[in-house]
């Protein structure tokens, strides 16, 4: 009797483990390179949080770039659960040097801790490229390793965002910034790339403070901001999610007519909110193709074993206009 | 109190009982929470304004009614990981049934109640029927009930606007809809706890779950019930939450589980169970707002936020263990 009750709940759990694994198995094309002839390289692509719409169009892209090219590579995509999950990550791509993959494309949580073991990979003769945040460039000459930087110029998305909206103000508007998650590297960027147009516009930048990526935090950052600033005229936020929840902040106070939101990344929700008129602009940094340039950029450097330079790519302003 | 039986002794003896729980507790958290409007006031230019107190008052609902929940957890001395999760899981399916469907508002807002209860019963079920530890199992929904959000958003974060933020928008006497829903569920709460058979019962079972069974109390049941009670609660918070954002978030209520959990614990909650109060939860909720808005308007650095949290938590709570030593020596007196 005992013995029955207690192996129900294993068989329960056994179900439902085979289960879950059947049901993913699917999802993830991890082919081991040994199966393949020996001309077609594996790639692996490394992110970050695959919670974030951003990180999941990114590798979707490379996904459908893999099908169009699935003669010429493998791919084994993976992420980590949340964006600070830096040991997640390192051990990820300890998991791919294991597994003799070719080329790792990593977008790093981190932009210093994930360079020593990016490093061995490379010292095992793997090709390393660094999409979305950049490494830390002490930390790559402390180490000795130079690993190209496919990718936007943040801060100057930043700036063209800022421009735009400098255009909508005059000179001496109180604005505030919601920052990304302090220790993001394009966080910084886009901070400063905000910095330059207020600055050169001569705005009064009255608090500059976190939301950490996220709507609900930045919803209740910007609901203290707009009270203890009445005179407030824009709002600039490092992320859509946060411009989001500024945007509902304007709302709830009663002041979307005279407080002007801008965005960063071009989410597809945003989109629906700026021909509202509730959000003035974003920076669309073409997500989809982040991970496709540097996986192509890997491609060449298993090609031509060339010495790697930094590259950059596309980053454009989206208004309403464009929208249309 | 209305309701008390006439006769002087029967009356000092409820009230001895209620108060405790209740407004006496309370003074402290109270005065501290003073002591926080008075410090902010003076170090930010527009603290001490109407305004402030409604931006707090816009912000607390979701929290409250999530930790009231939490706070019959505590109680019957259990544990709810899964809180902020499950409510991401419910803004979701609002959003879901909103968007793709053309199903009206309370349709949707069912939907989302229903999910919570679900989530919140399976819970109960897991924890009472097979006598599991509470802490995995609501660890193990919490992954459930985020990866189900991100499968049924795409990880997206989907934008429904108006058709939701009505709800938020509606008022009676100046307070919004979500505040007067909190106050409500908070009442309730409260009622519940002190004056239902319902509220004893998760008491006893939090004091000694052994004893409570032998003297006849469905302990199994309660723990069910409770577990249920928390994520149907959930679910009304994840009403409120998409009502404020007009959006349903897939990275909603990352983090609330904890926030949840100290606003309780600073009401003067038990973390052992058998002991609670929701009016403290209430207030613990207030004195973590207040700190998160005083922080925000005087526009400290993020390190500070953080150390300064802490610090109050963990000063609410010396503070809270004092005093309950002094009022325990005199008490036996």
């Amino acid at each position: 009797m005992l013995k029955f009750r207690s192996s129900k709940p294993v068989l329960v759990c056994i179900a439902v483990i085979c289960a879950s694994v059947a049901g993913c198995k699917k999802r993830d094309p991890a082919a081991p390179s040994a199966a393949q002839p020996a001309s077609k390289p594996t790639i692996a692509l490394v992110m970050k949080s695959l919670a974030n719409e951003f990180f999941l169009t990114m590798e979707n892209g490379a996904r459908d770039h893999q099908k169009l090219h699935a003669a010429e590579y493998d791919l084994i995509a993976n992420g980590i659960k949340d964006e600070q999950d830096v040991s997640r990550q390192v051990a990820l791509v300890e998991q791919m040097i294991a597994q003799r993959v070719d080329a790792i494309v990593i977008a790093p949580a981190d932009s210093k801790a994930l360079v020593p073991v990016c490093k061995r990979a490379m010292d095992d003769g793997i090709a390393v490229v660094n999409i979305d945040n950049k490494f830390d460039s002490g930390a790559l000459a402390e180490k000795k390793a130079k690993i190209p930087f496919v990718g936007p110029d943040n801060r100057k998305g930043a700036r063209l965002a800022g421009e735009y909206l400098a255009k909508k103000l005059k000179a001496g508007d109180p604005v505030a910034i919601i920052e990304g998650a302090p220790n993001a590297f394009n966080g910084i960027q886009r901070k400063l790339g905000f910095e330059d147009a207020m600055n050169a516009a001569g705005m009064k930048i009255v608090t500059s403070q976190t939301g950490y990526w996220e709507m609900d935090k930045a919803n209740q950052v910007a609901s203290s901001i707009l009270t203890e600033h009445p005179q407030l005229k824009a709002i600039l936020c490092a992320n859509d999610s946060m411009a989001l929840g500024a945007a509902a902040a304007l709302r709830a106070a009663g002041r979307q007519d005279s407080v002007i939101v801008v965005g960063f990344d071009n989410i597809s929700a945003v989109q629906q909110l700026m021909k509202e008129g509730k959000v003035l602009c974003t920076v669309d940094q073409h997500a989809d193709k982040l991970a496709v340039f540097g996986i192509e950029y890997a491609l060449e450097m298993l090609k031509t074993r060339a010495a790697p330079e930094d590259r950059e790519t596309q980053v454009d302003l989206i208004t309403p206009d464009t929208l249309k | 109190m209305a309701e008390v039986k006439p006769g002087k002794k029967t009356r000092t003896r409820t009230r001895a009982r209620l108060l405790p729980t209740g407004v006496a507790d309370s003074v402290g958290m109270i005065l501290a929470l003073c002591a926080l409007t008075a410090i902010f006031g003076l170090k930010a230019k527009h603290f001490f304004e109407l305004k402030t107190f409604q931006t707090i008052a816009n912000q607390i609902p979701d929290a409250v009614v999530i930790s009231v929940g939490v706070t019959f957890v505590l109680i019957i001395g259990g544990i709810d990981l899964s809180v902020g999760s499950v409510l991401a899981l419910c803004s979701a399916v609002m959003g879901a049934v909103l968007l793709r469907t053309e199903m009206p508002l309370p349709v949707a807002v069912l939907a989302c109640v229903i999910t919570g209860l679900a989530c919140g019963s399976i819970n109960g079920l897991l924890i009472s029927g097979l006598k599991l530890p509470a802490f995995i199992v609501t660890l193990g929904m919490m992954e459930i009930a985020r990866g189900a959000t991100y499968m049924i958003t795409g990880s997206r974060t989907a934008y429904i606007g108006s058709r939701v933020e009505v709800i938020a928008e509606q008022s009676l006497f100046g307070l919004s809809l979500p505040f007067l829903t909190a106050l409500a569920v908070a009442s309730a709460g409260q009622f519940a706890l002190s004056r239902t058979v319902f509220g004893r019962h998760a008491l006893a079972v939090g004091a000694n779950e052994q004893a409570a069974r032998y003297s006849g109390i469905g302990a199994r049941k309660v723990k069910w019930m409770v577990y249920a009670l928390c994520g149907a609660l959930s679910g009304v918070a994840a009403v409120i939450n998409c009502a404020r954002l007009g959006s349903a978030d897939p990275n909603a209520g990352t983090g609330f589980e904890l926030q949840a959990i100290a606003a309780v614990v600073i009401g003067g909650t038990s973390l052992m169970g058998g002991r609670g109060s929701v009016v403290g939860t209430f207030l613990g909720v207030c004195i973590i707002a207040v700190l998160g808005a005083g922080l925000a308007q005087i526009g400290a650095q993020e390190s500070t936020k953080r150390f300064i949290t802490g610090c109050v938590i963990i000063a609410a709570v010396i503070l809270d263990y004092y005093r309950r030593r002094l009022r325990a020596s005199s008490g036996a007196a």
